[in-house]
Formats: C-alpha cells, sequence, structure tokens
C-alpha cells in the first residue's frame, strides 16, 4: 500500500488547515461522561444548569479537545507521526448542543530532536464554532518521523 | 443541596492520590468512535489518558470541588501509554487566587502507569466558585 503519510521535511512552515464542521450532540457529551468518568453537573444535570450562566449543559473542555484531534486527521494528509509532546490550551467559550465546531490549524515551528530520525512540528490551533467564535485555542507539539 | 468544596475551602500543596484504572482496548475504540482519531492496535491515543485523568479526579473522597470553568491547560507527554496499562493520577494544588465570587486554582497532575512511571504531566487550570452567603439572622 502506499504511504501517504507526510514526514518532516515535507511540512512547511506556514502551512494552513481548515477542518470540517462538526455538529456536537447530547449523545457525544453522554458518551464522554461514560468514557473519561467525568459527571460533573456542568455536562450531566440539565436542570441545576438552567440555573446558571450558562443556561443548559455545556459539552466537556476535554471532549472540544478530544474531537479537534479527530477532526485535525480530516483536515490535512496524515503525518508520519511518532508521538506528541505536549500541549499548551485555552478553553475560551462554552460548546453547547448543537453547536457545529471546526478546527483551524497553522504549522508555527519545526525543530529537530535530540534522535536524528525525527523532529517537532508545533501548530497553533483554533476551534471556531458554528457564529465563527473562538471556543478554544493553544498550542500542540508533535513528534514527526524524517524521511527514512 | 449537595456539598461541594469551595474556593475557600481548597488546600494549597496537599498531595491526593486517585483509585487506578485500566486503559482496555474498549476505551480506546469508544473514544475512537468519539473522536475519529487513528490509533494502530494496542496503541492508546494520547488524549484518551488526559480524560481518564480527569474522571479518577471525581473519584477521590472528598467533596467535589465546586469548577465553574476549566480554564487552561499545559500538558506534557512523556511516555506512551500502552492497552492494558493500569493509571492513577497525583494531583496537588499549587496556587489560588481568589476574584469576586470565585477563584482560579492551578492544579498540577500527574498521570502515572503501573510500575510508578510518569506517562503525561502538567496544570490545569479552574475557576472554582466561592461558598454562597448564607443569608443568616
Amino acid at each position: 500500500m502506499a504511504d501517504h503519510r507526510r514526514y518532516f521535511d515535507e511540512i512547511e512552515l506556514g502551512e494552513e488547515y481548515e477542518s470540517p464542521g462538526r455538529t456536537v450532540t447530547e449523545a457525544d457529551i453522554v458518551m464522554f461522561a461514560g468514557l473519561s468518568g467525568d459527571y460533573n453537573v456542568l455536562h450531566t444535570d440539565a436542570e441545576f444548569m438552567k440555573s446558571t450562566v450558562f443556561g443548559e449543559r455545556i459539552a466537556h473542555g476535554l471532549l472540544c479537545l478530544a474531537i479537534q484531534s479527530g477532526l485535525f486527521t480530516r483536515a490535512t494528509a496524515p503525518y508520519a507521526m511518532l508521538g506528541s509532546g505536549g500541549l499548551r490550551w485555552k478553553f475560551k467559550a462554552p460548546v453547547k448542543i448543537g453547536d457545529t465546531i471546526r478546527l483551524r490549524a497553522k504549522v508555527v515551528d519545526k525543530k529537530d530532536l535530540d534522535k536524528p530520525d525525527r523532529g517537532l512540528v508545533t501548530l497553533d490551533r483554533t476551534i471556531l464554532n458554528q457564529r465563527d467564535e473562538i471556543v478554544q485555542q493553544g498550542q500542540t507539539d508533535l513528534i514527526v518521523q524524517k524521511r527514512p | 443541596m449537595t456539598s461541594a468544596t469551595y474556593f475557600e475551602d481548597v488546600v494549597v500543596d496537599q498531595l491526593k492520590t486517585t483509585p487506578a484504572i485500566t486503559v482496555t482496548a474498549a476505551h480506546v475504540e469508544m473514544y475512537q468512535g468519539l473522536t475519529r482519531e487513528m490509533a494502530a492496535p494496542g496503541d492508546v491515543p494520547d488524549v484518551l489518558p488526559l480524560c481518564m485523568a480527569i474522571g479518577l479526579g471525581w473519584r477521590i473522597k472528598d467533596p467535589p470541588m465546586a469548577v465553574q470553568a476549566f480554564i487552561a491547560l499545559d500538558w506534557k507527554i512523556v511516555r506512551e501509554l500502552r492497552v492494558g496499562d493500569t493509571m492513577h493520577t497525583s494531583s496537588r494544588i499549587i496556587s489560588k487566587r481568589p476574584m469576586r465570587d470565585a477563584g482560579l486554582i492551578i492544579d498540577e497532575r500527574t498521570i502515572l502507569d503501573q510500575h510508578g512511571e510518569v506517562v503525561q504531566q502538567g496544570r490545569f487550570t479552574f475557576l472554582v466558585a466561592k461558598r454562597q452567603k448564607e443569608a443568616s439572622a
């Protein structure tokens, strides 16, 4: 099978990607609560949330972070990933049931690593909702294989 | 009203350790169904242990912290976790800063595997509610 993965050498500084949209549903939140074990009232108690500034249940911040990680794979050809280095992230606005989010990403840094077969690619990432409001924003560091 | 740990009650510098959970292929499959993130057989996507770390935090036997919002995350992936590994977390509040009706706390959290090796580590910033003033005589 042909290898369509993109190596460190092929990824250019300044490349930008935009993913398709994805509507965040009640089912997503319920599944994520079960998977993560995070049953905080913010995400699970519709009645309590009526009395808060949000007015309704909101999606887990990490659910949207996880969804954007999947959206990244739909935004560009896959990188030759060896792992991830870390992330610096801000949760700026709530995502409510029925909101549609998408990812905008840009390559902002490339660095060699100690091991000669790999490099670190840093991406600025922004999650936008259907009103083009920024809901989450940050940077992720990906460890990407160099062309063998 | 359920009891909760409000901003005033948050103790700085106290180390807390959660119960452990084994990361199974079922967790990875559910996570992939939810996010469409890819993983080779046996691999655990990096964000999954982070998500499970939050759930483990709620299993500490203190009243749950009155979190109003998750503000920020600064996170390092130290090593890979594999399907079948058993993770737990330790946490320590390293700072608290009062605001008007709530306060910001920084929670330093570490995910460890069954050998006690650090897997992931970083800081969560949460907005935590202050206790409502009782309408007392």
